[in-house]
């Protein structure tokens, strides 16, 4: 820089005061201690300003739309774009308009012209929100019954229920970009808002590109956050063994068995007991455990697992070109495990 | 004493590419002055790759920033949050071409050293060992010697040793 002709000497000198001020830290205070040339002044004036900013605390978090490099109409496009889906501007800009936000803008005309009600073309987001949140809880249910069609409806309920609590739809949200864009007159914008906007991205896609587009949208963003999950470890079963005894009955098997098939290290605390469960002299289910209390639950939970087919060894869920292949039969529901204690309740009140 | 580099294991935002693949860096900013010499290539980047650029990278924000005698510098934003600052003063256009497009690939993780170049949050597909992990019960009722459980090799090393021996001899005989 210092080669340069000297027409740039004016920036230079107005560049090095400005580094100055800007570098306040208390490492640049200390490393010019000595250095007599230095004015004297101007260690306690750092130093001073360095203070004042750490009392001050960390700065408060500005939306991205403030800065000097934004253009929301770019963004808008290159949201879709980013995500390989064609929607119209005017309907993405609706998904991320906020009911909030819309009052706010509304009450600022009405304070700067007093009694005028304004021309807004605003349009808030609710009907695309509802028509997204129908859809993505629809389609979850369909793709999980048909992966798991003898999962009881209890079981894909929590699933689905995981799959759409607002910490996880939020977190989808983030990691899509769509922070930066919403409309709304909460900020930072809290879960629920960015739940709300994933589902409102979603009735808009819906609405542009068709339902099967928006199920595709589902597939790709929310049903991939079960990798890595075990479905099981969503839904609890109270009392396993007695489902299992519910269940064998229904489908007219033997009654469940219980019987230790290897044990070692008794009274140490190092004991392993594995239990199998036998029906009709048919290994259903087989568990280890440190007493055979334990193992007998664990080989219940394990029978009940194989009856569903969500042992851990299942086929994994299709996504990607298999999941584009997939003919879901929207209509089907699976069975309730309501059905097999109500069974039960029924027979031990009439005998 | 300086921080030290932070490590971690290799992630992937959101399963990227499982369901479909999002391009993570959301939007560049070209900050470069018009008539300092080092934002030259900075420029002629501008002037003659930036069209094509977001012709085929529509998903990517590009903003053009002139600040007056400042060193150019790319800024790349991420999906997750992260910011990425690269100065590029006297930086010829050819390598701001490749800087450019290096920022647009990477996926915005924090810099950090990775522990290995695989990780897996599954590292055992059987589940907690125990001393009779697949084991099969019905050995416990089963009568040995039996003819349908192989316990061993059908022909020990020794055994296969003495039938060679056996057959030298044979030969030499």
């Amino acid at each position: 820089m210092a080669s340069f002709s000297g027409m740039c000497t004016c920036g230079q000198v107005l560049n090095k005061s400005r580094v100055f001020l800007n570098r306040i830290s208390p490492s640049t205070v200390t490393a010019h201690r000595g250095i007599h040339s230095r004015k004297r002044h101007i260690k306690p004036l750092l130093l001073q300003l360095y203070n004042r900013r750490i009392k001050e605390g960390p700065v408060p978090e500005e939306p991205r739309s403030s800065w000097l490099n934004w253009n929301f109409d770019a963004e808008l496009y290159a949201f879709g774009k980013r995500l390989g889906e064609e929607f119209t501007d005017s309907t993405l800009k609706k998904a991320f308009t906020h009911r909030s936000f819309v009052e706010k803008e509304q009450s600022k005309i009405q304070d700067s012209f007093e009694g005028d009600e304004g021309l807004l073309d605003f349009q808030s987001n609710e009907d695309l929100i509802s028509s997204g949140m129908t859809l993505i809880s629809d389609y979850i249910k369909a793709y999980l019954r048909h992966h798991y069609p003898s999962f009881p409806e209890e079981g894909i309920s929590a699933v689905h229920d995981y799959l759409t609590t607002d910490e996880l739809l939020a977190y989808i949200a983030l990691n899509i970009g769509i922070k930066d864009l919403i409309l709304s007159a909460d900020f930072p914008a809290s879960e629920e808002t960015l739940s709300k906007t994933f589902q409102a991205v979603v009735g808009a896609l819906a609405h542009d590109q068709g339902m099967e587009r928006a199920e595709l949208f589902v597939q790709d963003f929310v049903l991939t956050q079960l990798i890595g999950k075990d479905i099981n470890e969503m839904w609890s079963i109270v009392n396993p063994m007695g489902v299992l005894v519910n269940i064998l009955q229904k489908q007219e098997r033997g009654g469940p068995e219980p019987r230790l098939l290897f044990q070692s290290g008794q009274k140490s605390i190092l004991s392993v007991y594995v239990v199998g469960i036998y029906s009709d002299k048919e290994l259903i289910g087989q568990a280890p455990g440190e007493t055979p209390t334990i193992a007998e639950e664990m080989a219940a939970v394990d029978a009940l697992k194989r009856l569903f087919s969500t042992e851990d060894c299942r086929t994994p869920l299709s996504y990607g070109d298999k999941g584009r292949k997939l003919h879901i039969d929207r209509n089907s529901e699976n069975p309730k495990l309501q059905n097999y204690v109500e069974l039960k309740e029924v027979e031990e009140a009439s005998s | 004493m300086a921080g030290r580099i932070p490590s971690g294991f290799i992630k992937s935002a959101l399963h990227n590419g499982v369901g479909r693949y999002v391009n993570q860096c959301q939007r560049i900013t070209l900050k470069f002055c018009k008539e300092h010499g080092d934002s030259r290539g900075m420029r002629d980047f501008i002037e003659q790759e930036l069209l094509d650029f977001t012709r085929s990278n529509p998903g990517v924000v590009m903003y053009l920033q002139p600040r007056r005698h400042r060193k150019p510098v790319i800024v790349a934003e991420y999906l997750n949050g992260y910011k990425e600052n690269l100065y590029v003063p006297n930086y010829p256009k050819d390598e701001i071409c490749k800087w450019v497009e290096h920022l647009r690939c990477k996926q915005g993780m924090t810099p950090m050293r990775l522990r290995k170049y695989q990780h897996t949050d599954n590292p055992s597909i059987q589940g907690i060992w125990n001393p009779f992990t697949n084991k099969d019960p019905s050995a416990n009722v089963t009568t040995y010697p039996n003819p349908n459980v192989r316990v061993s090799a059908p022909e020990s090393a020794t055994d296969r040793l003495l039938k060679l021996a056996q057959e030298l001899r044979e030969k030499d005989n």
